[in-house]
């Protein structure tokens, strides 16, 4: 066997108290109490450690104790009332009631009754108002006599036989009495070797680590209810690590991350999206405009010339187009990006097919901003391609983001409009709670936007509304909060 | 998106069916409509129509056409019968330049009750600010045919013309007009450009209106009482004009009223020949059906085609096994290529009825290199126990400027803002995290924050797109070296030798702030920010930090993005 994991660590305290108990095998608390000259507090404290150890078992009893009440005590001291009736008697053989009541000293209620008890018993007669006694050598309740005065004078708990007629004739009650009376368990002899003394100390040192005197120290026991200090964390912005969730959700469908410039050609916002110049979308009210530069350069020219031509009159695609005269300068103007989807187009530049497509943008609109309307927000958007891809399969997809991004049971598909797709589709999940939510909005590219970057295969669009999400899972019912700057929310807000 | 009010009593009537709201709540699907709202007391339902080249549903009448054809209660392109009227309208060539084009129509036998009025106007209304542009591009107007006599003239005027504006009693002049009546003031930049005034007379000389801006208090003024009227369409383009007022017919005529035509006398500089209008030739669009199903994923065969062009209020002629003609009615222009089409087919056919099905081609997902390495980033701020903040980058110009002692002033710019708050791009982090602390002072410090985040720079006059870092630190005993240490092991696990070189800057502390650089080039500022920005800022404890451009850092592939 392991030495050291035999040792038993002690404080010098609880040695000595270990081997008061030991000595005698079984002790009452009060009288180790006595013994040790030590506090109840410190005995308890001190004790713990050697019934935690097994050393010592403490058990705690409940006793009756007879206790003599006022007129038991009394009856001790100046003998029973009936035995003091007798003595009278013997002396005076016979007396009246005022005399014997003049004599005795006792409350008039006390004498009868102790009248009562001698005539039931026999003992005396009572003729004429004349009290005597029938048999002059009696002597009746000796022994009542001495219990009483044994238990006013010596530590007995109680009277034995005698008890019951103590406590009926209220000359004492009984009284519940804790007692913890403590066995050995192991005697000190048998672990005398294995003790080691420990001294206590409030905290662990380097010091003590170092050169072993932990194992002689006891640390003094902590209360672990009490509140810690405030205590915050480096953490993520919760509502960037919902994105970043999102994220990793569109990864693991297939999708690969776009990204693109906050300050935006309208050839990439609208042109390249099939967006004619005056469309109101278009409009101040509806873009944020770029005042320096107002104007950048467009991309290649193989490019700007076909959307033009898609814009004036279908190109190839078998369009009609928009039937006007395309103005390369509105194309070169600057704006914030208005739409995620201008990333999805400059991504149509050498797109790979098949290929799936995601970006998580912020776009902006000229909104007064207020608890549902900010002026730049995050856009997920995206884009299939493949020349196997159909209609049916872009509702699948949808349904796959129903289920594994909104997390929702039933959802249900509309016709809806964009100018860039063709068929569109609006996908609204339902919610046991709020009810319908429009949650995302797609289609198929129409050709004339394809097909300017000489893409001859169907690509799908897609875009989610994933606020409302993130803002019914947090409770959140103003949007500002997205990008908020309270410090206690971006601190204390769950993460689950 | 276009929001209409309609009576949900009448447009059961218009069905002829005791539909719940939320059944014609389902019904208006098919229109690409929605309620958005239902007020029972007054009897209002709010329509969302979510498209906006479709102004045909933009009143209730269109979107119940729309709804028979569903409910299979009519069935294709409706019919409209069209007498003469007699009426002619004589277009002046000196229009050629600025607003060419009209349409015109006479509505007889009209039963116009207060309801019907309004919603002739809110389509009108509709269709001038959304379809017209505005007005710029078309605009509407409505007139008592018994106060006009043909022919009519549409011409250019002197600006000293005058006529009683609606909703006026005086006469004032067309330049009074476009300088002080309320309309003028909202539509005249559009007569302004023309440098000239447009005009329509009746034949004895009394005036209908100067479009786009202002109807005759007279003439130009519908009552229950008129039981004619002349609808007219001014406007830049040909078709435009015409659709608008076929569209206008179409519902004058579902409301019982007798459709006659009007005689357009063109110039030749204008248009080759006089129309009638409104002229309601009917498109035609040739689809193959083999393609369409293969786009739809779908099997439709020639028979379900035509039926659901049908039920969609088209008409079709099958051409051959795959082939078919389809007519479109004279109210719609959306259509241009067949994929329009294939989308009036999946309609009819029902969105929650074909079925999805799975496209089961692999292809690898991840993330972008760049937004991974910006993830490296983040984890090692997190990692050092700082808050992630995440900021507006649509800010205040005094935030990035006067708040932070800088005048430097090289961010885009917006030049239609909405508000201050929210009128330019930042170019760099840190002033916005020094108002986040500013918001703040009341929590417990030390308050240890960061964003990584967009911002745009101007770079050779092309703005560019990129990822910056900035991390702030706030607390009594906070001092260079808490922003010095974290940027050293920051550099040191994204493997990066940099350097620091004193230099002034006015946001920070003098000769306690500098710029940090790597392979030669300035990426970034550190220091222990300015007593002055602090006050300024209500921040009553010392603030460190820095600002990093990560583009900048070999060892990461975060790039600019440029605007080209």
């Amino acid at each position: 066997m392991n030495n050291t994991e035999n040792k038993i660590y002690l404080s010098p305290e609880t040695v000595k108290l270990y081997e008061e108990i030991s000595k005698k095998k079984e002790i009452r608390i009060e009288e180790l109490l006595e013994v040790t000259k030590l506090n109840r507090g410190k005995l308890e404290y001190y004790l713990s450690f050697l019934v935690s150890e097994k050393l010592v078992e403490r058990n705690d009893i409940i006793n009756k104790k007879l206790k003599l009440t006022k007129t038991g005590l009394d009856a001790a001291k100046n003998g029973l009332i009936e035995r003091r009736i007798i003595k009278i008697l013997k002396e005076k053989s016979s007396v009246s009631f005022p005399e014997l009541s003049k004599l005795i000293q006792s409350d008039k209620k006390e004498m009868n009754a102790g009248i009562g008890l001698l005539k039931k018993q026999n003992i005396l007669e009572i003729e004429n108002g004349q009290i005597s006694l029938i048999d002059e050598n009696i002597d009746f309740n000796l022994d009542l006599q001495s219990v009483l005065e044994d238990l006013k004078t010596k530590q007995i708990d109680d009277a034995g036989i005698n008890t019951d007629v103590i406590v009926k004739r209220n000359l004492g009650v009984l009284e519940d009495k804790k007692e913890t009376i403590l066995k050995t368990i192991v005697d000190y002899s048998k672990t005398k070797d294995r003790i080691e003394k420990t001294i206590e100390a409030s905290r662990l040192t380097p010091e003590m680590i170092r050169d072993g005197s932990w194992k002689t120290i006891r640390l003094k026991e902590y209360n672990l209810k009490v509140s810690p200090p405030n205590y915050f964390v480096g953490r993520k912005q919760p509502y960037a690590q919902f994105l970043d969730d999102v994220k990793r959700k569109l990864v693991a469908l297939g999708f690969q991350e776009m990204r693109g410039p906050i300050v935006e050609l309208e050839f990439w916002n609208f042109d390249a999206l099939f967006q004619a110049q005056d469309h109101p979308a278009r409009e101040w009210s509806d873009v944020y405009r770029v005042s320096n530069p107002q104007k950048g350069s467009l991309p290649q020219e193989e490019y700007v010339e076909l959307v033009q031509k898609v814009h004036e009159n279908g190109y190839d695609t078998g369009s009609k187009g928009w039937r006007y005269k395309w103005d390369s300068k509105k194309s070169a103007r600057m704006v914030l990006r208005a739409q995620g989807t201008s990333v999805s187009a400059r991504t149509l530049v050498d797109l790979p097919v098949p290929s799936k497509y995601f970006s998580i943008s912020r776009c902006y609109r000229p909104d007064t901003v207020d608890a549902t309307h900010l002026s730049e927000f995050n856009q997920v958007e995206g884009i299939v391609a493949d020349s196997s891809i159909t209609f049916r399969d872009l509702l699948g997809i949808l349904d796959t983001f129903a289920k594994d991004i909104a997390g929702a049971k039933e959802f249900a598909f509309k016709p809806d409009y964009y100018p860039f797709t063709e068929p569109s589709v609006e996908l609204s999940t339902v919610d046991p709670n709020l009810g319908r939510i429009e949650f995302g909005g797609a289609g198929i590219f129409r050709p004339e936007v394809t097909r300017p970057f000489g893409i001859e295969v169907p690509v799908i669009a897609w875009g989610l509304g994933i606020d409302r999400l993130f803002m019914v899972k947090h409770e959140i019912t103003d949007i500002r909060e997205l990008f908020s700057y309270k410090l206690d929310w971006l601190r204390e807000e769950k993460m689950v | 998106m276009v929001t209409i009010k309609a009576s949900y009593n009448n447009m059961k009537e218009l069905i002829g069916e005791d539909i719940t709201v939320s059944e014609l709540d389902e019904l208006l699907s098919f229109a690409k409509s929605e309620i958005n709202n239902y007020v029972e007391e007054e009897d209002m339902l709010e329509i969302d129509v979510k498209t906006s080249n479709r102004p045909d549903l933009w009143c209730p009448e269109g979107m119940v056409r729309e709804i028979k054809g569903i409910l299979e209660k009519e069935k294709g392109i409706p019919s409209l019968s069209i007498k003469p009227s007699g009426y002619k309208v004589k277009v002046d060539p000196k229009l050629t330049s600025s607003r060419p084009y009209i349409a015109c129509a006479v509505a007889k036998n009209l039963h116009l009750s207060d309801y019907v009025i309004k919603q002739f106007m809110q389509l009108s209304e509709k269709i001038d600010h959304s379809y017209g542009r505005r007005r710029k591009k078309a605009s509407i107007g409505l007139y008592n045919l018994s106060m006009i006599k043909s022919p009519i003239d549409y011409k250019v005027i002197e600006k000293t013309h005058c006529f009683i504006p609606l909703g006026n009693d005086k006469e004032m002049s067309l330049e009074e007009i476009i300088e002080h009546h309320e309309k003028g003031l909202e539509y005249g930049y559009i007569v302004r450009e023309y440098g000239h005034y447009p005009i329509l007379l009746s034949s004895d000389g009394v005036t209908l209106s100067l479009p786009p801006i202002i109807n005759s208090n007279t003439v130009g003024r519908i009552t229950e009482e008129t039981k004619e009227c002349l609808i007219e369409v001014t406007g830049t383009n040909f078709e435009t004009v015409n659709v608008e007022l076929n569209i206008l017919c179409q519902t004058l005529a579902d409301r019982g009223a007798e459709i006659f035509s009007v005689e357009i006398i063109y110039p030749q500089e204008i248009h080759k020949e006089n129309v009638i209008t409104p002229a309601l030739t009917k498109q035609e669009i040739i689809v193959d059906l083999e393609i369409i199903n293969k786009y739809l994923g779908t099997e439709i065969t020639t028979s379900t085609a035509i039926k659901i062009l049908e039920k969609r209020r088209f008409e079709g002629k099958s051409l051959d096994t795959s082939k078919i003609n389809v007519i479109i009615p004279p109210y719609r222009l959306d259509i241009l290529h067949w994929v329009d089409i294939a989308e009036e087919l999946v309609i009819g056919l029902g969105y929650n009825k074909i079925g999805a099905t799975k496209w089961q081609v692999l292809t690898t997902g991840g993330l972008s290199q760049e937004t991974e390495d910006e993830n490296k980033v983040r984890n090692i701020l997190v990692g050092a126990g700082a808050v992630e903040i995440l900021t507006n980058t649509l800010t205040d110009l005094a935030i990035l400027t006067d708040k932070v002692n800088l005048d430097d002033d090289s961010f885009v710019k917006i030049e239609n803002p909405v508000s201050v708050s929210y009128s330019v791009i930042r170019n760099q982090i840190y002033p916005n995290l020094i108002s986040v602390l500013s918001r703040n002072t009341h929590e417990s410090y030390p308050q240890t924050i960061f964003e990584v985040g967009e911002v745009v720079k101007i770079d050779k006059e092309t703005p560019c797109t990129q990822t910056n870092l900035a991390y702030l630190y706030a607390d009594a005993e906070a001092s260079f070296e808490d922003a010095h240490k974290l940027l050293h092991r920051l550099m040191s696990l994204l493997k990066v030798e940099y350097s620091i070189e004193t230099k002034e800057h006015s946001s920070f502390i003098s000769g306690r702030c500098g710029i940090i650089l790597v392979e030669g080039n300035k990426c970034g500022v550190i220091g222990e920010i300015h007593p002055n920005v602090l006050e300024k800022n209500l921040i009553w404890v010392p603030v460190v930090g820095l600002e990093l451009e990560l583009y900048l850092l070999p060892s990461l592939s975060c790039k600019r993005k440029f605007t080209f």
